[in-house]
């Protein structure tokens, strides 16, 4: 027998793979969601001309922008497969924490791609200065796991189910909700040129590992049978 | 050689609305063994092998799948069962080729390139095993999934109407196919209606 | 049974009505609080029942359990809506408007939120298993929220509600009767979602 058991790790990474592989080849979810957030950007930014706007206003903006983004595109990895069949070969031969977090690790990676390109478009249109980088991108990274974590698991729960776009974003909203919050009111400091607390960075950091090790346990439930 | 494994159903029965599809079976299949399970359409062959393969639930009863008198569990069963089915459908979008790679690696197996190219050739898409899943015919796709079944190297097969789409020459691959399974002790379950095809069979259960 | 409860409810009404003296600084307005504070609790009593029934149904697959949870929802919701209402009312009454995102109002709403939530989950869901088990993962999701929900929410609202009746200092600050009302309208209250809970269940349990 030509076996050598590979590692959780590997496992995981495969899935990632395959899922980009597949959106780099169709580039269906990248272009939908680049495009959605050009729009909304530009409208709200068409929509006050030159005024600018306060600052926690703004970052309410941003969050705002990037969790509906979320929900454009992120229920994609396994309605997706749903959809097109493909989730019952999965099933069988996937076991469940290889398939949540090879989608979470891909999820996170095309969010964080498309904050990369949303936040300069952010700063040119709305004018607005940022005070501490380092910081700001801790917090967008950290937030963005935070939304394709909470995602990933709600979009195999609605993969099942009819109306699953609009469902999508009414399940992952309150689940989302403290990071939410906390995203907004960290991002808010960071452009008022406020140094936020160890304490609000932790706060993100500690929901992001609940919810992670949450949705492991609750994922096998979910997956086999 | 196979992983050994049996099978052991225990009093399954299956309730699809308000109407039994089937009740009360009891059997063990050993290693190296065949079952047969015929039946006209609606009958509950597929269900019968989705509910062994744990993608459905049987509405009573247990099904134990055992390899060296240990009980797998769901996570254990990944890899040590393999199912091919209509409704299995592979990836259109990655090449016959890449679909291997990623399902056995999900497996947890490392397969090389020649190891994946044999695989292919023994299935006759060794020309076409570079080109996208989309571009195939049924045909080729139900032979794409026989590749699988090889690499991955499961100890039990469960195999619905396997030689659906197939021409004559793909016909007698499966017949060879299932025959030298059977001979290195893989456990084989097939649902079908061709009679050549349960002539493997070393039990048969008739749904009604 | 019910002539017990509804014995009680109506003495509770009556001496809501006329045994209850008017509080300093609220008059009669502080009525409402013996009808808010009883069906808030309910709500969340609800929800936290049906995140334990979710959890033995996740550990049993027991259906019965998903009945129970799903009950729970439903009638919690309905709780839940009559506390953010009465509550609105209230805080026109009292503080100017019906709705200014006090951390209590934020939580209430977040709690009506999940409920609806889960109950169109519930709804586009046909495959009875399928349903029971995604929505008991998902009364778990959103429970998991709640310890954070009740660290962020205070320090992003300032709140202008009351404090709970036995306040941070442990001291009571309020009459004798009011409390013994209150305690009074609170059990009456959760003996009602008691009944109508146990009757869905035995209607559930009926129509199986």
């Amino acid at each position: 027998m030509p076996i050598t058991r590979l590692s959780l790790f590997n496992r995981i990474w495969a899935i990632m793979m395959k899922d980009g592989i597949c959106e780099f080849r169709t580039r269906y979810a990248v272009s939908a969601l680049l495009m959605f957030a050009l729009i909304s950007l530009a409208s709200i930014s068409m929509a006050i001309g030159a005024a600018r706007l306060p600052e926690d206003l703004t970052a309410a903006l941003l969050w705002i922008l990037l969790f509906f983004c979320a929900m454009a595109g992120l229920s994609r990895v396994f309605v997706q497969e749903q959809e097109s069949g493909t989730i019952l070969a999965l099933q069988i031969y996937g076991s469940g924490q290889a398939v949540l977090f090879g989608k979470l690790l891909f999820n996170t990676f095309m969010l964080l791609t498309l904050t990369v390109l949303i936040i300069p478009l952010f700063i040119v249109f709305l004018n607005i200065e940022i005070y501490h980088w380092s910081i700001f991108l801790l917090v967008l990274i950290l937030g963005d796991i935070g939304i394709a974590a909470a995602s990933t698991v709600t979009a195999a729960m609605v993969a099942k189910t009819q109306g699953k776009h609009a469902l999508f974003t009414v399940m992952t909203f309150p689940i989302l909700l403290p990071q939410f919050l906390s995203s907004i009111s960290t991002t808010a400091k960071i452009l008022m040129n406020v140094k936020p607390d160890v304490s609000d960075i932790m706060f993100m950091a500690a929901y992001n590992v609940v919810l992670m090790i949450a949705s492991s346990i609750l994922f096998d439930y979910l997956w086999y049978d | 050689m196979y992983r050994d494994i049996s099978v052991n159903l225990v009093d399954v029965s299956k309730k699809i609305g308000t109407r039994y599809l089937f009740t009360g079976i009891n059997l063990v299949i050993n290693a190296g063994q065949c079952l047969a399970i015929t039946g006209p359409n609606g009958s509950g062959k597929s269900t019968l092998l989705k509910i062994i393969a744990g993608l459905n639930q049987p509405t009573t009863g247990a099904i134990q799948i055992i390899s060296n008198n240990k009980q797998l569990d769901a996570e254990e069963r990944r890899g040590s069962l393999g199912l091919i089915s209509p409704e299995i459908i592979l990836y259109a979008d990655l090449t016959g080729y890449e679909n291997i790679l990623f399902f056995t690696r999900l497996c947890g197996i490392e397969c090389n390139q020649q190891m994946i190219e044999e695989y292919c050739r023994r299935v006759g898409l060794a020309n076409d095993k570079e080109q996208l899943v989309r571009t195939y015919s049924t045909g080729m796709r139900q032979r794409l999934k026989f590749a699988l079944m090889l690499a991955i190297q499961p100890g039990l097969w469960l195999l619905d109407e396997p030689s659906s789409n197939l021409d004559a020459d793909g016909k007698k691959l499966i017949a060879q196919m299932i025959g030298r399974g059977l001979e290195q002790n893989a456990t084989i379950i097939i649902a079908t209606n061709e009679p050549w095809e349960a002539e493997h069979a070393d039990y048969k259960i008739e749904l009604v | 049974m019910r002539i017990v409860l509804s014995l009680w409810i109506m003495s509770v009404i009556y001496a809501v009505l006329y045994i209850v003296p008017p509080a300093e600084g609220l008059g009669n307005l502080v009525r409402i609080a013996f009808f808010h504070i009883p069906v808030a609790w309910v709500s969340v009593l609800a929800f936290l029942l049906s995140a334990g029934w979710s959890v033995q149904y996740l550990r049993t697959r027991d259906i019965q359990y998903d009945w129970k949870s799903s009950a729970a929802a439903s009638l919690g919701l309905l709780f839940c809506l009559l506390a953010t209402i009465s509550g609105a009312i209230f805080a026109k009454l009292t503080w100017g408007a019906y709705w200014n995102w006090d951390p209590r109002q934020t939580s209430i709403f977040i709690l009506l939120l999940i409920y609806g939530a889960y109950l169109v989950l519930r709804s586009s869901i046909q495959e009875e298993k399928d349903r029971a088990k995604v929505s008991a993962v998902y009364a778990l999701l959103s429970f998991l929220t709640v310890p954070f929900l009740v660290f962020i929410i205070p320090r992003f609202y300032f709140s202008l509600h009351p404090e709970p009746v036995i306040n941070s200092a442990g001291k009571l600050e309020m009459d004798m009767i009011m409390i013994y009302v209150l305690l009074a309208a609170v059990g009456a209250c959760t003996a009602l979602f008691w009944q109508c809970f146990s009757y869905m269940v035995q209607n559930k349990q009926k129509s199986f």
